[in-house]
């Protein structure tokens, strides 16, 4: 199928891009935290396997190709968000999770996916790429480009937040 | 050991990175502090919970007429349509892995429960009545263990020097750790915790060798 896409084959693309669009779309919705960006970083991360597969040597599975992909496409669009706003997307203070009205019973406690809300970007990433995706440290710093000890700083700060939100 | 020291180090310990001598003390600080062991026990369910997330979602819609959209717009071409090796895409080494891989799986689950780390309290533990059960999971763990020694002395090209050199550094700080609880459980065979830093120590001795049976295995 790889093979048929890389010479052109727009069906065998698609039939690729409906194995894996699922797969990719979780991962770009856990990097951003927003459906409707979510699908956008989807789209994009799908045209430019499109445009690069022609470099795809079959050294590891199309998949795990695919997905590091995706990883560069939706951290590519972070950083160029953070640079194009200075918005507040995140806090260091649990308690502004709760939200004015909030009628959910405490003792129920928080969705996993709805806690990572409260994440700082930079905290957020690490967490899905360290406890959800399952990269290593190195590996993570080389993706985004920051230093080993700063990816475990944001580690260790993301599962703090989130140990205290889920366990209200 | 202190309370804050623990805090700063539990990340490195649910995640097994944590330096040997860190992570004995740890387990002794663990063994005797309540408050320690909830903030590992909630880590712990929050790495769960995140393990158990699905790892796929649905879009809410379908994405692949707007990507078939772009993909007709001038300049948008796979950036080339032929290269060379298609036909040795999948060598011989991806084949070998996948079987050492599945090996070692079948390895180090031969002995039973007492593997990961909610499983612990599976190691037997408490009156001189379960030493004989004690005796038994400790041959199991040696079993395991004399296993995945023999995988990676079946292939020790895989592996360089310095490699080969932390290993045994390890191995022998775990080694002589075993030997010290063994001879301390002799004195007080009821001891919970150190039946727990037992078990704890034999786990940690085959993640030391299965890491690097994985490491080698290419």
């Amino acid at each position: 199928m790889v093979r048929r896409a890389q010479a052109g084959d727009l069906p065998a693309f698609e039939q690729l891009h409906r194995e894996n669009v699922r797969r990719v779309y979780a991962l770009c919705f856990r990097l951003c935290g927003e459906a409707s960006l979510a699908e956008e970083l989807a789209q994009d991360a799908f045209v430019r396997a499109w445009q690069k597969l022609g470099s795809f040597r079959g050294e590891s599975a199309f998949s795990s190709w695919l997905y590091t992909l995706t990883m560069n496409v939706a951290l590519s669009e972070r950083r160029s968000r953070r640079r194009r706003t200075s918005r507040i997307v995140a806090t260091e203070d649990p308690s502004v999770f709760e939200k004015p009205g909030d009628t959910r019973r405490p003792e129920v406690g928080v969705d996993i996916e709805r806690a990572m809300d409260v994440l700082p970007p930079g905290a957020r990433t690490v967490f899905v790429l360290h406890d959800i995706e399952g990269y290593r440290h190195q590996e993570i710093a080389e993706l985004t480009g920051v230093a080993t000890g700063t990816s475990k700083a944001q580690l260790h700060r993301a599962r703090r937040l989130l140990r205290e939100v889920l366990s209200r | 050991m202190t309370c804050a020291e623990v805090d700063d180090r539990l990340d490195d310990y649910v995640d097994d990175t944590l330096a040997e001598a860190e992570f004995q003390e740890l387990e002794l600080h663990l063994a005797g502090c309540a408050v320690c062991r909830e903030q590992e026990r909630r880590l712990r369910s929050l790495l769960a919970q995140a393990a158990a997330l699905p790892r796929e979602l649905a879009p809410a819609r379908d994405l692949w007429p707007g990507i078939r959209a772009r993909l007709g717009r001038p300049g948008v071409l796979p950036f080339s349509r032929s290269f060379s090796g298609v036909g040795s895409w999948l060598p011989a080494s991806l084949a070998a892995a996948a079987v050492v891989a599945l090996a070692v799986a079948a390895l180090v689950r031969t002995p039973g429960t007492a593997y990961g780390p909610s499983q612990v309290s599976a190691f037997p533990t408490g009156s001189s009545t379960e030493a004989a059960g004690v005796l038994k999971a400790e041959r199991d763990y040696a079993q395991a263990s004399a296993a995945l020694l023999a995988a990676l002395r079946e292939r020790p090209e895989r592996l360089s020097a310095e490699t080969l050199a932390a290993i045994e550094k390890d191995l022998l700080v775990i080694d002589g750790a075993l030997t010290q609880i063994r001879e301390a459980l002799a004195q007080d065979p009821s001891s919970g915790a150190l039946n727990h830093l037992l078990a704890s120590t034999h786990q940690r001795k085959l993640k030391v060798l299965q890491r690097v049976v994985k490491l080698s295995r290419i």
